[in-house]
Parts: structure tokens; C-alpha cells; sequence
């Protein structure tokens, strides 16, 4: 049994020694608490951050085509496109056209994806409670509404790590901190069309604000991965 | 590239025909004049955007292709995604509004085509029938994947040559995919198209790839295998063939194997047809079917008394009770089971009855002839004579209390005036403990005896009323039982003999002289008895008369 004991031992200091010798940096974890955990490189942080974000962005269109499908009459389509431009995210300055885009810096992208993560918190717990409410909701519609949420709160802890350790700078992984002044979302029960248009609104503005965050995490991917070849053309 | 026109657009009015746009970056719009034909110079129609994010003025194109018609081009200054935008089409002069379409950038996104298509050939199966092929593309230069400003995903397609149907595989994010499957000698056709991942718009179609693998005749392969495999068959079946000649006899035995014919376990048939009487009484007394603990086990046999204390009754009652001539009317049956078949049943499980109502039922204790006590129930519609008469064999035979000492087979040797048969013994060779077990065999055989008598005496029922009349008087009516029918009726086996070749063991005279009551086997065979030796073979006073 030693010996076996032993062998597995050297089999995991093998592996774990070619990550070092990869070069790879891992990510220095400690709690509050002091206790280690597992680490993880930069690299592998990043790629599991972005595959939240796409996760994130498919699962929202999902949403959206759910309830279009259920509740939205196809001729309220057109008036939702034109409502684009209320989403309760303007008021975050996010550059929108790539050139724009692509000549911020890295700091500036990791810091609107944190703010577009923490603005959505509370604006799906929101609609998970209005979806609810529905007689006809369907099943996955509610799920996905919920798991969606619990990921966001997940991705939102990765960026704070990623943001501590590539820019070295500490914040708070709390979203306490966001003004929630603007929310429109007390208490009130609004009327079922008036509902819907409302829900309806806030999951279009909830596909296009998981698009934004993943597009500009796949940005920084690249940068970090490749300096010279995403840089602006 | 103009989008596709629907068949309701040339009935319409100037409309907008589609925005699109390849690479996130920039955007077109089209538009169509429509029936109206005076506004189909350029200039006629504007177009005008408003972006709300920005402001809520109207602007006009920035852009108007020169080189296609009817196009307004938003360049990358003018593009902002995740922005929605509002186009509206305008004729200036007439100050109207003919169209208007809003819409975001990332959602009118449609892909230009994958570029690069070529194929390698993976392998060939080893018929030489099927290949597979690893398809490469490389994604459209428009769009930007090195930098992450577009994922896509890409759709293949393929299908035979000129045949209508597309084959269509699952979407990969990467630029290759492999075909399974295809048929040598056709050639194939295959194509790409793509589009942004968790967007719905498809890109154009890529120009199509033809593929084709000729076939290689790989015949002489096939042919050693198949005569390979035709030698094994050939052998396992001559294998085969050896064994069931060797192995035949057991073979037979296995798969055919023999039909028993019918026979009681540990008795010879042969021995039935030839054997002596002896023999065949061991053989079958100690014989596990034959348990007459039946016959133990009830108390009330003891119970029953015969009282001769009234003579005139008795004189009356017994000839009665034996021949049945006083037609009392009243067949007081003893009914152990309130069924109405004629008694099957009921043989084999037969309850106690009550000893009170047994000895009731005593000839002593009736005055008319209720005494037709039996263990079987009968149906009332069967021949009252018949009835008592088969009654009455059965009662004394039941009654006995002294079974216990009986042989297989016995015979009838003398009557009771109680109407009890008095049997003679066999011929005994049997040791004391044997004969226990032999009891307990009779017993059990007397009681089917006595159920098969009880549907089968009938023949012996006629005979009895055939013989009665000519009785002289009820001391000469207890019949002998003729031994063809009693046999033939008591057992209906073929086991026994033919009543010819055994009829001299059976037919033994002399009547038991010792007041203890001789073995009597569950055989009986009537004989005609003399008065005397009945009364003293139950050691019975005789009755004063």
C-alpha cells in the first residue's frame, strides 16, 4: 500500500509540476480566513469567466424567445426594438462601436463588465418574482430566469478576482454598492399588458447587456493571449 | 447583396426591403419603390435614421451606394451596436412616410460566407464501399474572429450530386468537420454557411465543394473470406452430424424421451395380471395411498352400538334395514356434506358427525326404518332401492369397529341382523406390525371401496333386488353378492384380475369362528352366509325369536 501510495504522489507532482513549468502564474488564493484553496492560472480564470459570459448570453436569449414566444404578440416585436434605447444600462458609459471599443483599455473593459453584472442583480430578481406571477409561465422559462441569476452571481465573483489580479486592484465584490435609486421596480403590480411590455423590455435589455459582456470579455481574451494581433486595425 | 424579395412587394407601395450587416461593424439598407414608378429615380426616396441613444433628431444616410441601387450605407462611424436604430423611408417632396423599421445592429447581423472550402480523405472501409472526409473551411475575412468581436458558428451541408435533399450536420464553432459514411463511386456535394452563436441569421451559402472517391475493387479480399467461412460451416456441420450418429441412443433419450406408462409406483403390472392374491395384498397395502387413518380418527365408529334388545324391531328393521323392503319412505341420511352430487366428493373428505345423531339413528332407536345412516350423501333423486340397498352395504362395513385388524383383501362371509357383512379374512402372512400398517390400509381402501360402491353398486343394488324377492325369509336374505359385478363394480381398475382366474382364492366358505373379529381385507366378496356363523363371527347373542 506504500508504494502505491507513493506512486500517487509522484504521478501528482508530475502534473502539477508541468503546470508550473508551463509558466503559467497561478492566482494566489487566500480567504479572509487564511485557508488555502485550489489555484488557478490567470489563463484558465479568464477562459471560465468568458464561457460564464457566453452561457450567460445564450441562456438569456433563450429567456427571451420563451417569452416572446408565449406572451408577446408579434406585432409588440417592433415596439420593443424601438424601445432599445431605455435599457437602465445607459446611464453606464460603454462605448459602443468597435473601434471605440477596441481603444479602451483592458482596465476600462473589466470595469463595465463588473457594473453590467452588478446593475442586473437586482432587475432579475425582479423578474423572477414577476414571472412568477404569470398563470401560463412555462417551467423552463421561470428555471432559466432563476439559474441565470445564481450564475451572474458567480460571474461576478470571477471578475472581481480577475480585476484584483490583473490590475492589482482591490474592490468589492458587492453589489450594494450600485445605485439602486433608478430602479423603477417597487412593490406595485402593474397591469398584465403593461407587465408584459415591462418584462418584456427588461429581457431584451438583459440579452443585449450579456452580449456586451461577453464580446468584451472575448476582447480582453485576446489581448491578453496575443498583444500584436488584437490590437486596432 | 439585397435580401429576398417577397411576392407581396410589388403590389406594395415604396417600403424598406431589409438592413443587414456582414461584420458587426457596419450596416446597408434597401428599399423599394414599389408600384409607385414616378418614384423610382434616385433621390426620389431618402432614408433617415434616428438613434435614440444619441439623440431624437432625424438624419439623413450618410451614405448612398453609387454602384447599388436603392442602398444606404452606414459606416463604421454611423454603426453603434447594442444601440437600436430607427430607419425611416421618405419621399421629401410630398413630406410622407412610407416605411419605417427599428432594430439593433447585433440583430440584423448576417455573415458573409466561409471561404477556403477544401476536403481530405480520411479513410476507405475495407469493402471499398464507404469513406470519410474531414471538411476545412476558413472563416469570411469580414468578420473579425481573431479578435473575439465575433464568434461563430458553422452548418454543414451536404448531399449527392443533383438530388434535391441536403444532408445537414450540427453546428461547430470550429472550422472543420468530418463525413462519415459516404458511399464510394457518387459524387458529393458540400457547402458552409454561418452565423453569430445564439443569433438566428444564417449567412449566404459558400460555393460548393464537389467530392468523389472512386471505388476499388477489392474482390480477391472478399473471396478467401467467404471461402474460409463456407469450410467452417462445412465442418461444423459434418461435427454435427458425427455426434448425433455417436451420441444417437442418448440423444434419443433426451429429446424423445419415453411416455411412462401408467403404473403405481413399485407394483409390476405383470404381477397385477398374474400374481397371487398374497402378493398383490402386501404390494398394495403397503402402498402409500392406501392410509386409512381415516379410519382412526373417528371416535364415533366406536359409538355405535348394535343393540338387539327389541326383537320385533329387529326382525322387522334389519331385513329392512338390509333389503330395503320397507319403504319407509324416509332414507334418513346421515348428510356429512349438503351437496347434491352423488357423493364423490364427499368420500374423500367425509366430516365427523355427531355420535348423538349417529346413534340415533341406531335401528333401536326408530321405529320405522330411519336407520339408513351413511357416511356419504345422496342425492334424493337417485333409486330410493338403490339407495338403501347400497346404504346398506356400506353402513355395516363402516360401522365395524374392528377394521383394525384387516387384510387387504376380504370377503363377505356372513350378515349381521343388524345388517353388518361379516367378512372372512385373507389369506394372512403378514407380521403383526405389517398388519398395523395394513389396517390402516384397508381402511383407507374400504372407504373408496365403499365411494365407488356408492355410485357403482348399482349393477349390485339390481342384483340385490333382483335376489331379494326370491328370499325366502330375512334370514336367507342376505344376499350373496354375485362376484362378477361386486368385483367389477368395486374397483373399476383393470389392475384386477378377470373375476375368473382369482374366483377361487376369493370364494372361501367357512365362516370366522373365534368371536374376535378375523382381519378382513377392503376386498370383499360376498358369500352366502348362514345365520349362525354371522351372529357368532360378531358375537351376538341370537335373537329370541
Amino acid at each position: 500500500m506504500n508504494t502505491v501510495k507513493v506512486l500517487q504522489v509522484c504521478v501528482c507532482v508530475l502534473i502539477l509540476g508541468q503546470f508550473l513549468v508551463s509558466g503559467a502564474v497561478p492566482l494566489d488564493c487566500k480567504d479572509d480566513a487564511g485557508s488555502r484553496c485550489a489555484s488557478i492560472s490567470q489563463e484558465k480564470l479568464l477562459d471560465r469567466v468568458i464561457q460564464h459570459a457566453e452561457l450567460i448570453y445564450r441562456v438569456s436569449e433563450e429567456c427571451c424567445t420563451l417569452f416572446e414566444d408565449m406572451f408577446v404578440p408579434y406585432p409588440l416585436h417592433v415596439l420593443i426594438n424601438q424601445a432599445g434605447n431605455t435599457c437602465h444600462s445607459k446611464h453606464i458609459p460603454i462605448p459602443t462601436s468597435k473601434s471605440e471599443i477596441q481603444q479602451i483599455s483592458d482596465s476600462w473593459l473589466l470595469h463595465s463588465v463588473l457594473f453590467l453584472v452588478q446593475s442586473w442583480m437586482e432587475p432579475l430578481l425582479y423578474l423572477q418574482t414577476t414571472l412568477d406571477r404569470y398563470d401560463d409561465a412555462p417551467n423552463a422559462l421561470l428555471s432559466k430566469t432563476k439559474w441565470v441569476s445564481d450564475k451572474l452571481l458567480s460571474l461576478e465573483q470571477g471578475v472581481v478576482v480577475l480585476i484584483r489580479k490583473m490590475l492589482d486592484e482591490g474592490i468589492m465584490a458587492s453589489s450594494t454598492i450600485f445605485d439602486h435609486t433608478q430602479s423603477p421596480y417597487d412593490g406595485q403590480f402593474p397591469e398584465v399588458l403593461e407587465s408584459v411590455i415591462r418584462d418584456y423590455h427588461l429581457l431584451t435589455c438583459f440579452k443585449k447587456d450579456t452580449h456586451k459582456m461577453e464580446t468584451f470579455l472575448k476582447l480582453l481574451k485576446c489581448r491578453q493571449s496575443n498583444k500584436l494581433s488584437c490590437l486596432p486595425q | 447583396m439585397l435580401p429576398s424579395l417577397s411576392a407581396s412587394d410589388a403590389n406594395k407601395g415604396p417600403h424598406l426591403t431589409g438592413c443587414r450587416s456582414s461584420e458587426q461593424v457596419t450596416f446597408r439598407c434597401w428599399w423599394s419603390s414599389g408600384t409607385f414608378q414616378n418614384l423610382s429615380e434616385p433621390g426620389a426616396l431618402r432614408i433617415f435614421y434616428q438613434t435614440k441613444a444619441l439623440s431624437s433628431d432625424w438624419y439623413e444616410c450618410p451614405d448612398y451606394t453609387q454602384t447599388v441601387k436603392n442602398e444606404c450605407y452606414f459606416n463604421k462611424t454611423f454603426t453603434r451596436i447594442w444601440t437600436s436604430y430607427c430607419i425611416q423611408l421618405r419621399s421629401v417632396p410630398q413630406n410622407t412616410t412610407y416605411d419605417e423599421a427599428c432594430f439593433t445592429v447585433e440583430n440584423i447581423v448576417y455573415p458573409d460566407p466561409p471561404v477556403g472550402l477544401n476536403w481530405t480523405l480520411l479513410n476507405v472501409s475495407r469493402s471499398g464501399l464507404h469513406f470519410d472526409v474531414l471538411v476545412r473551411w476558413t472563416p469570411p475575412p469580414s468578420a473579425d474572429v481573431k479578435t473575439g468581436w465575433m464568434s461563430l458558428v458553422y452548418q454543414l451541408q451536404y448531399r449527392v450530386k443533383n438530388n434535391t435533399y441536403w444532408e445537414m450536420q450540427e453546428l461547430e464553432s470550429g472550422t472543420q468537420q468530418s463525413i462519415y459514411g459516404l458511399h464510394t463511386d457518387k459524387e458529393y456535394e458540400v457547402r458552409v454557411r454561418c452565423k453569430m452563436s445564439a443569433f438566428n441569421n444564417f449567412g449566404e451559402f459558400s460555393d460548393s465543394v464537389f467530392l468523389q472517391v472512386a471505388q476499388i475493387p477489392s474482390k480477391e479480399s472478399t473471396f478467401p473470406m467467404a471461402l474460409v467461412l463456407s469450410f467452417i460451416l462445412i465442418g461444423v456441420v459434418i461435427l454435427l452430424i458425427f455426434i448425433v450418429i455417436s451420441q444417437q441412443q442418448r440423444l434419443m433419450v433426451i429429446f424423445l424421451p419415453p411416455i411412462p406408462a401408467p403404473k403405481i409406483k413399485g407394483i409390476d403390472p405383470e404381477l397385477l395380471k398374474n400374481g397371487k392374491l398374497d402378493q398383490l395384498d402386501s404390494l398394495l397395502s403397503s402402498h402409500d395411498m392406501y392410509k386409512p387413518d381415516f379410519y382412526h380418527e373417528d371416535p364415533w365408529v366406536e359409538f355405535i352400538q348394535l343393540d338387539i334388545d327389541d326383537p320385533a324391531d329387529k326382525k322387522n328393521s334389519d331385513t329392512q334395514h338390509l333389503l330395503g323392503l320397507s319403504h319407509s319412505g324416509s332414507s334418513h341420511n346421515l348428510n356429512l356434506k349438503n351437496d347434491d352430487d352423488s357423493g364423490r366428493a364427499s368420500c374423500y373428505d367425509p366430516e365427523i358427525p355427531d355420535p348423538e345423531d349417529l346413534a340415533s339413528l341406531l335401528p333401536n332407536h326408530s321405529e320405522q326404518g330411519e336407520h339408513q345412516h351413511s357416511l356419504v350423501s345422496r342425492s334424493s333423486s337417485a333409486n330410493p332401492d338403490f339407495q338403501q340397498e347400497s346404504e346398506v352395504v356400506e353402513t355395516p362395513i363402516q360401522t365395524q369397529p374392528s377394521w383394525v385388524n384387516m387384510d387387504f383383501y376380504a370377503q363377505v362371509s356372513d350378515f349381521t341382523p343388524a345388517g353388518e357383512v361379516m367378512l372372512s379374512p385373507g389369506q394372512l402372512n403378514t407380521s403383526p406390525e405389517k398388519k398395523k400398517k395394513e389396517e390402516e390400509n384397508e381402511k383407507k381402501i374400504q372407504f373408496q371401496l365403499v365411494c365407488d360402491g356408492a355410485y357403482t353398486s348399482e349393477t349390485t343394488a339390481r342384483q340385490f333386488s333382483a335376489d331379494v324377492p326370491s328370499s325366502p325369509g330375512p334370514e336367507q336374505e342376505y344376499q350373496a353378492f354375485p362376484t362378477q359385478g361386486v368385483e367389477g363394480n368395486l374397483w373399476n381398475g383393470d389392475y384386477l384380475v378377470s373375476v375368473n382366474d382369482s374366483q377361487t382364492p376369493y370364494l372361501l366358505l367357512e365362516p370366522p369362528p373365534a368371536p374376535v373379529l378375523p382381519p378382513i381385507s377392503d376386498y370383499t366378496v360376498a358369500e352366502p352366509p348362514s345365520k349362525s356363523s354371522f351372529l357368532a363371527a360378531y358375537g351376538l347373542s341370537a335373537q329370541p325369536r
